[in-house]
Protein backbone atom coordinates (compact mmCIF):
# COMPACT_ATOMS: atom_id res chain seq x y z
CA UNK A 1 0.00 0.00 0.00
CA UNK A 2 2.79 2.28 0.97
CA UNK A 3 4.65 1.61 -2.24
CA UNK A 4 1.47 2.16 -4.22
CA UNK A 5 1.09 5.53 -2.68
CA UNK A 6 4.63 6.53 -3.37
CA UNK A 7 4.23 5.28 -6.91
CA UNK A 8 1.21 7.38 -7.39
CA UNK A 9 2.97 10.41 -5.96
CA UNK A 10 5.87 9.86 -8.29
CA UNK A 11 3.56 9.60 -11.25
CA UNK A 12 1.68 12.68 -10.26
CA UNK A 13 4.92 14.58 -9.91
CA UNK A 14 6.01 14.24 -13.49
CA UNK A 15 3.08 13.26 -15.63
CA UNK A 16 4.72 14.96 -18.53
CA UNK A 17 7.51 12.41 -18.57
CA UNK A 18 5.35 9.32 -18.08
CA UNK A 19 4.87 7.52 -21.34
CA UNK A 20 1.47 6.58 -22.63
CA UNK A 21 2.11 2.89 -22.02
CA UNK A 22 2.91 3.50 -18.39
CA UNK A 23 -0.17 5.61 -17.91
CA UNK A 24 -2.26 3.01 -19.59
CA UNK A 25 -0.80 0.20 -17.52
CA UNK A 26 -1.28 2.23 -14.37
CA UNK A 27 -4.88 2.97 -15.21
CA UNK A 28 -5.35 -0.69 -16.06
CA UNK A 29 -6.92 0.09 -19.36
CA UNK A 30 -5.09 -1.78 -22.02
CA UNK A 31 -6.03 -0.83 -25.52
CA UNK A 32 -9.70 -1.43 -25.52
CA UNK A 33 -10.77 -2.65 -28.87
CA UNK A 34 -14.44 -3.14 -29.13
CA UNK A 35 -15.90 -4.70 -32.10
CA UNK A 36 -17.88 -3.99 -35.15
CA UNK A 37 -20.00 -6.97 -35.87
CA UNK A 38 -21.16 -8.42 -39.10
CA UNK A 39 -24.81 -7.94 -39.82
CA UNK A 40 -25.79 -9.90 -42.87
CA UNK A 41 -23.49 -9.24 -45.78
CA UNK A 42 -22.79 -5.66 -44.74
CA UNK A 43 -20.56 -4.57 -41.93
CA UNK A 44 -22.53 -2.86 -39.24
CA UNK A 45 -21.38 -0.82 -36.29
CA UNK A 46 -22.38 -2.64 -33.16
CA UNK A 47 -19.87 -2.34 -30.34
CA UNK A 48 -19.01 -5.50 -28.47
CA UNK A 49 -18.67 -4.90 -24.76
CA UNK A 50 -15.50 -6.10 -23.16
CA UNK A 51 -13.80 -7.45 -26.24
CA UNK A 52 -10.24 -8.14 -25.24
CA UNK A 53 -7.34 -6.60 -27.07
CA UNK A 54 -5.15 -9.60 -26.27
CA UNK A 55 -7.38 -11.80 -28.36
CA UNK A 56 -8.48 -9.56 -31.14
CA UNK A 57 -6.45 -6.43 -31.61
CA UNK A 58 -3.48 -5.93 -33.80
CA UNK A 59 -2.25 -3.24 -31.51
CA UNK A 60 -1.55 -4.82 -28.18
CA UNK A 61 0.76 -2.17 -26.82
CA UNK A 62 4.28 -2.55 -28.11
CA UNK A 63 3.69 -5.35 -30.54
CA UNK A 64 4.09 -3.69 -33.87
CA UNK A 65 6.16 -6.27 -35.62
CA UNK A 66 6.82 -4.51 -38.89
CA UNK A 67 9.02 -1.57 -39.64
CA UNK A 68 7.43 0.61 -40.81
CA UNK A 69 4.11 -0.73 -39.54
CA UNK A 70 1.61 1.06 -41.72
CA UNK A 71 -1.85 1.65 -40.31
CA UNK A 72 -4.87 3.78 -41.00
CA UNK A 73 -7.20 5.56 -38.65
CA UNK A 74 -10.69 6.46 -39.85
CA UNK A 75 -12.94 8.94 -38.09
CA UNK A 76 -16.27 7.34 -38.89
CA UNK A 77 -18.39 10.39 -38.11
CA UNK A 78 -16.43 12.61 -40.48
CA UNK A 79 -17.09 10.78 -43.73
CA UNK A 80 -19.55 12.62 -45.97
CA UNK A 81 -19.56 10.19 -48.92
CA UNK A 82 -18.12 12.73 -51.36
CA UNK A 83 -16.26 9.78 -52.93
CA UNK A 84 -13.14 11.82 -53.63
CA UNK A 85 -11.08 9.00 -52.11
CA UNK A 86 -12.59 6.59 -54.62
CA UNK A 87 -11.83 8.93 -57.51
CA UNK A 88 -8.26 9.50 -56.34
CA UNK A 89 -7.74 5.78 -55.89
CA UNK A 90 -9.07 5.00 -59.36
CA UNK A 91 -6.71 7.52 -60.92
CA UNK A 92 -3.66 6.51 -58.90
CA UNK A 93 -4.02 2.75 -59.17
CA UNK A 94 -5.78 2.37 -62.55
CA UNK A 95 -8.84 0.84 -60.98
CA UNK A 96 -11.47 0.01 -63.63
CA UNK A 97 -15.00 1.37 -63.32
CA UNK A 98 -16.41 -1.99 -62.24
CA UNK A 99 -13.74 -2.45 -59.56
CA UNK A 100 -12.89 -0.79 -56.29
CA UNK A 101 -10.12 -0.67 -53.77
CA UNK A 102 -12.03 1.45 -51.30
CA UNK A 103 -15.78 1.54 -50.82
CA UNK A 104 -18.09 3.66 -48.73
CA UNK A 105 -20.87 1.89 -46.91
CA UNK A 106 -23.93 3.84 -45.93
CA UNK A 107 -26.90 3.12 -43.78
CA UNK A 108 -29.79 4.93 -42.20
CA UNK A 109 -29.21 6.32 -38.76
CA UNK A 110 -31.35 5.19 -35.88
CA UNK A 111 -33.26 7.27 -33.36
CA UNK A 112 -34.27 10.90 -33.93
CA UNK A 113 -32.13 11.23 -37.01
CA UNK A 114 -33.92 8.36 -38.75
CA UNK A 115 -37.01 10.46 -39.31
CA UNK A 116 -34.96 13.04 -41.16
CA UNK A 117 -33.57 10.44 -43.56
CA UNK A 118 -30.06 11.05 -42.29
CA UNK A 119 -27.45 8.49 -43.18
CA UNK A 120 -24.03 7.65 -41.85
CA UNK A 121 -21.07 6.58 -43.91
CA UNK A 122 -18.19 4.23 -43.38
CA UNK A 123 -15.19 3.98 -45.69
CA UNK A 124 -13.93 0.42 -45.97
CA UNK A 125 -10.67 -0.64 -47.55
CA UNK A 126 -8.24 -3.53 -47.16
CA UNK A 127 -7.42 -3.80 -43.46
CA UNK A 128 -3.91 -5.14 -44.12
CA UNK A 129 -4.56 -7.75 -41.44
CA UNK A 130 -1.77 -9.15 -39.33
CA UNK A 131 -3.36 -12.58 -39.80
CA UNK A 132 -4.74 -12.22 -43.30
CA UNK A 133 -7.32 -14.89 -44.19
CA UNK A 134 -6.81 -14.15 -47.90
CA UNK A 135 -3.14 -15.08 -47.71
CA UNK A 136 -3.96 -18.31 -45.94
CA UNK A 137 -6.31 -19.53 -48.64
CA UNK A 138 -4.31 -18.53 -51.71
CA UNK A 139 -3.23 -21.76 -53.47
CA UNK A 140 -0.45 -20.15 -55.51
CA UNK A 141 0.92 -17.69 -52.95
CA UNK A 142 0.02 -14.87 -55.32
CA UNK A 143 -1.06 -12.77 -52.38
CA UNK A 144 1.36 -12.39 -49.51
CA UNK A 145 2.09 -10.28 -46.49
CA UNK A 146 5.21 -8.23 -47.04
CA UNK A 147 7.85 -9.25 -44.52
CA UNK A 148 9.17 -5.74 -44.09
CA UNK A 149 6.17 -3.42 -43.91
CA UNK A 150 3.28 -5.83 -43.40
CA UNK A 151 1.25 -4.71 -46.39
CA UNK A 152 -0.80 -7.50 -47.98
CA UNK A 153 0.25 -7.42 -51.61
CA UNK A 154 -0.54 -9.16 -54.87
CA UNK A 155 1.81 -10.79 -57.35
CA UNK A 156 -0.41 -10.63 -60.42
CA UNK A 157 1.65 -13.08 -62.49
CA UNK A 158 1.02 -15.88 -59.99
CA UNK A 159 -2.71 -15.29 -59.60
CA UNK A 160 -4.86 -17.94 -61.28
CA UNK A 161 -8.12 -16.13 -60.64
CA UNK A 162 -9.71 -18.73 -58.39
CA UNK A 163 -11.18 -15.93 -56.25
CA UNK A 164 -10.68 -17.90 -53.04
CA UNK A 165 -9.19 -14.79 -51.44
CA UNK A 166 -12.28 -12.76 -52.33
CA UNK A 167 -14.39 -15.28 -50.48
CA UNK A 168 -12.03 -15.40 -47.53
CA UNK A 169 -11.74 -11.65 -47.03
CA UNK A 170 -13.97 -10.55 -44.15
CA UNK A 171 -14.06 -6.97 -45.46
CA UNK A 172 -14.96 -7.61 -49.09
CA UNK A 173 -11.92 -5.57 -50.08
CA UNK A 174 -10.92 -7.47 -53.23
CA UNK A 175 -12.19 -7.52 -56.79
CA UNK A 176 -11.30 -9.42 -59.93
CA UNK A 177 -9.61 -7.29 -62.55
CA UNK A 178 -10.54 -8.56 -66.01
CA UNK A 179 -7.75 -6.67 -67.76
CA UNK A 180 -4.88 -8.10 -65.72
CA UNK A 181 -6.80 -11.35 -65.16
CA UNK A 182 -5.97 -11.30 -61.50
CA UNK A 183 -7.47 -10.19 -58.22
CA UNK A 184 -6.66 -6.61 -57.26
CA UNK A 185 -6.70 -4.96 -53.86
CA UNK A 186 -5.54 -1.94 -51.88
CA UNK A 187 -1.83 -1.91 -51.07
CA UNK A 188 -1.84 1.43 -49.19
CA UNK A 189 -0.60 2.91 -52.49
CA UNK A 190 2.73 1.18 -51.86
CA UNK A 191 3.66 0.69 -55.50
CA UNK A 192 2.36 3.99 -56.81
CA UNK A 193 3.18 6.39 -54.01
CA UNK A 194 5.03 5.09 -50.95
CA UNK A 195 7.95 3.68 -52.94
CA UNK A 196 8.43 7.04 -54.64
CA UNK A 197 8.78 8.84 -51.34
CA UNK A 198 5.22 9.99 -50.73
CA UNK A 199 4.12 9.69 -47.12
CA UNK A 200 0.35 9.54 -47.63
CA UNK A 201 -1.93 7.32 -49.66
CA UNK A 202 -4.00 8.86 -52.46
CA UNK A 203 -7.27 8.53 -50.55
CA UNK A 204 -5.89 10.28 -47.47
CA UNK A 205 -4.61 13.17 -49.54
CA UNK A 206 -7.93 13.48 -51.36
CA UNK A 207 -10.18 13.51 -48.29
CA UNK A 208 -11.59 17.01 -47.73
CA UNK A 209 -12.94 16.18 -44.28
CA UNK A 210 -9.75 14.66 -42.81
CA UNK A 211 -11.69 11.49 -42.13
CA UNK A 212 -8.73 9.29 -43.03
CA UNK A 213 -5.39 9.31 -41.28
CA UNK A 214 -2.38 7.30 -42.39
CA UNK A 215 0.85 6.64 -40.56
CA UNK A 216 3.53 4.39 -39.18
CA UNK A 217 2.77 2.68 -35.88
CA UNK A 218 6.31 1.44 -35.29
CA UNK A 219 7.39 5.01 -34.69
CA UNK A 220 6.20 5.93 -31.21
CA UNK A 221 6.53 9.62 -31.93
CA UNK A 222 4.25 9.54 -34.95
CA UNK A 223 0.87 11.25 -34.83
CA UNK A 224 -1.13 8.11 -35.55
CA UNK A 225 0.58 6.29 -32.69
CA UNK A 226 -0.40 9.00 -30.25
CA UNK A 227 -3.94 9.23 -31.60
CA UNK A 228 -4.38 5.48 -31.15
CA UNK A 229 -2.83 5.26 -27.72
CA UNK A 230 -4.72 7.95 -25.91
CA UNK A 231 -5.86 6.54 -22.58
CA UNK A 232 -9.59 5.83 -22.35
CA UNK A 233 -9.81 5.96 -26.12
CA UNK A 234 -12.31 3.52 -27.55
CA UNK A 235 -11.08 2.12 -30.81
CA UNK A 236 -13.16 0.07 -33.15
CA UNK A 237 -12.11 -2.48 -35.70
CA UNK A 238 -14.24 -4.14 -38.30
CA UNK A 239 -15.28 -7.73 -37.67
CA UNK A 240 -13.02 -8.56 -34.73
CA UNK A 241 -14.56 -12.02 -34.50
CA UNK A 242 -12.80 -13.00 -37.71
CA UNK A 243 -9.61 -12.79 -35.64
CA UNK A 244 -7.65 -11.28 -38.49
CA UNK A 245 -6.05 -8.48 -36.44
CA UNK A 246 -6.69 -5.58 -38.78
CA UNK A 247 -4.51 -2.49 -39.13
CA UNK A 248 -7.33 -0.13 -40.03
CA UNK A 249 -8.88 1.41 -36.96
CA UNK A 250 -12.08 3.36 -36.53
CA UNK A 251 -12.68 6.16 -34.10
CA UNK B 1 -69.25 33.17 -79.60
CA UNK B 2 -70.47 33.78 -76.08
CA UNK B 3 -69.83 30.13 -75.24
CA UNK B 4 -66.31 30.38 -76.60
CA UNK B 5 -65.65 33.31 -74.26
CA UNK B 6 -67.06 31.32 -71.37
CA UNK B 7 -64.71 28.41 -72.02
CA UNK B 8 -61.80 30.78 -72.45
CA UNK B 9 -62.67 32.48 -69.17
CA UNK B 10 -62.83 29.18 -67.29
CA UNK B 11 -59.56 28.19 -68.89
CA UNK B 12 -57.95 31.44 -67.74
CA UNK B 13 -59.33 31.01 -64.24
CA UNK B 14 -57.89 27.50 -64.02
CA UNK B 15 -54.46 28.62 -65.19
CA UNK B 16 -54.33 31.55 -62.80
CA UNK B 17 -55.68 29.68 -59.79
CA UNK B 18 -53.13 26.90 -60.25
CA UNK B 19 -50.49 29.60 -60.61
CA UNK B 20 -51.61 31.18 -57.36
CA UNK B 21 -51.46 27.83 -55.60
CA UNK B 22 -47.92 27.35 -56.91
CA UNK B 23 -46.84 30.76 -55.69
CA UNK B 24 -48.31 30.32 -52.22
CA UNK B 25 -46.75 26.88 -51.96
CA UNK B 26 -43.42 28.29 -53.03
CA UNK B 27 -43.73 30.93 -50.37
CA UNK B 28 -44.55 28.28 -47.86
CA UNK B 29 -42.01 25.65 -48.89
CA UNK B 30 -39.68 27.26 -51.38
CA UNK B 31 -40.00 24.32 -53.69
CA UNK B 32 -38.17 21.03 -53.36
CA UNK B 33 -34.76 20.45 -51.86
CA UNK B 34 -31.80 22.45 -53.11
CA UNK B 35 -28.75 20.29 -53.76
CA UNK B 36 -25.26 21.76 -53.94
CA UNK B 37 -22.68 19.73 -55.83
CA UNK B 38 -19.80 22.19 -55.56
CA UNK B 39 -17.29 22.21 -53.99
CA UNK B 40 -18.26 18.82 -52.58
CA UNK B 41 -20.94 16.46 -53.87
CA UNK B 42 -23.56 16.65 -52.42
CA UNK B 43 -25.12 18.91 -49.81
CA UNK B 44 -28.86 19.16 -49.31
CA UNK B 45 -30.83 22.21 -48.24
CA UNK B 46 -34.54 21.99 -47.51
CA UNK B 47 -36.59 25.18 -47.54
CA UNK B 48 -39.44 23.51 -45.71
CA UNK B 49 -37.23 22.69 -42.72
CA UNK B 50 -35.95 26.25 -42.52
CA UNK B 51 -39.00 28.39 -43.27
CA UNK B 52 -41.57 29.18 -40.62
CA UNK B 53 -40.89 29.76 -36.95
CA UNK B 54 -38.55 32.74 -37.03
CA UNK B 55 -37.39 32.65 -40.62
CA UNK B 56 -38.92 34.05 -43.78
CA UNK B 57 -37.58 34.63 -47.30
CA UNK B 58 -35.93 37.89 -46.35
CA UNK B 59 -33.86 36.27 -43.60
CA UNK B 60 -31.54 34.76 -46.21
CA UNK B 61 -32.48 36.33 -49.57
CA UNK B 62 -30.83 38.22 -51.06
CA UNK B 63 -28.45 39.04 -48.22
CA UNK B 64 -26.85 35.65 -47.61
CA UNK B 65 -27.77 33.82 -50.79
CA UNK B 66 -28.82 35.01 -54.23
CA UNK B 67 -32.35 33.96 -55.09
CA UNK B 68 -31.24 32.05 -58.16
CA UNK B 69 -30.43 28.47 -57.24
CA UNK B 70 -26.86 27.45 -57.92
CA UNK B 71 -25.44 30.97 -58.06
CA UNK B 72 -23.69 30.73 -54.70
CA UNK B 73 -21.88 27.55 -55.78
CA UNK B 74 -19.87 29.56 -58.28
CA UNK B 75 -18.35 31.68 -55.53
CA UNK B 76 -14.89 30.69 -54.41
CA UNK B 77 -15.45 31.27 -50.71
CA UNK B 78 -18.46 28.93 -50.55
CA UNK B 79 -16.53 26.51 -48.34
CA UNK B 80 -16.70 25.04 -44.87
CA UNK B 81 -13.82 27.30 -43.83
CA UNK B 82 -15.87 30.44 -44.49
CA UNK B 83 -18.93 28.87 -42.83
CA UNK B 84 -16.80 28.54 -39.73
CA UNK B 85 -16.10 32.25 -39.95
CA UNK B 86 -19.84 32.99 -40.02
CA UNK B 87 -20.49 33.33 -43.74
CA UNK B 88 -23.40 31.77 -45.64
CA UNK B 89 -24.81 28.81 -43.63
CA UNK B 90 -22.50 29.69 -40.75
CA UNK B 91 -24.49 32.88 -40.12
CA UNK B 92 -27.04 30.83 -38.17
CA UNK B 93 -25.27 27.48 -37.85
CA UNK B 94 -22.81 28.80 -35.29
CA UNK B 95 -23.63 26.59 -32.32
CA UNK B 96 -25.98 29.08 -30.64
CA UNK B 97 -28.75 29.90 -33.14
CA UNK B 98 -28.56 26.46 -34.73
CA UNK B 99 -26.15 23.53 -34.54
CA UNK B 100 -22.61 24.46 -35.48
CA UNK B 101 -21.32 23.72 -38.98
CA UNK B 102 -18.41 21.75 -37.55
CA UNK B 103 -20.75 19.15 -36.08
CA UNK B 104 -23.39 16.83 -37.52
CA UNK B 105 -21.75 16.61 -40.94
CA UNK B 106 -24.18 14.06 -42.36
CA UNK B 107 -27.26 16.14 -41.54
CA UNK B 108 -26.57 18.14 -44.69
CA UNK B 109 -23.94 16.11 -46.55
CA UNK B 110 -25.94 13.40 -48.30
CA UNK B 111 -23.04 12.21 -50.41
CA UNK B 112 -22.82 10.96 -53.96
CA UNK B 113 -25.06 7.95 -53.32
CA UNK B 114 -27.61 10.15 -51.57
CA UNK B 115 -27.64 12.54 -54.51
CA UNK B 116 -28.21 9.69 -56.94
CA UNK B 117 -31.08 8.38 -54.84
CA UNK B 118 -32.62 11.83 -54.69
CA UNK B 119 -32.40 12.25 -58.45
CA UNK B 120 -33.99 8.89 -59.05
CA UNK B 121 -36.83 8.98 -56.59
CA UNK B 122 -37.68 12.58 -55.85
CA UNK B 123 -36.71 14.67 -58.82
CA UNK B 124 -37.58 11.94 -61.29
CA UNK B 125 -34.61 12.54 -63.54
Amino acid sequence: MKSMKSDRGKLKGDTGKVSLEERRRFLGLGLKITGVLAGGSLLSLVPVEGAKSELLGASVVGTYTYEPHYAMLIYKDRCIDCERCIEACEQTNNVPSYGYRITILGRKKTGVEASKMIREFLPVLCNQCNRPPCVRVCPTKATFKDKKNGIVMMKESLCVGCKACMTACPYNARYYNRETESVDKCDFCFRRRLTSGEINTACVDACPADALFFGDLSDQKSEIYNLLHKPEQEILVLRPESNSMPNVFYL
Amino acid sequence: MNRLFEIFFIFLLLVFSSGIVCITEAQEYGGGPIVFIKPVRAVIFEHRLHLGKKLNCMSCHPGLFAKKAGEVEEKEDFTMASFNRGKYCGKCHDGTTAFSVNTKCVWCHIGVQGHKRLEEFELGK
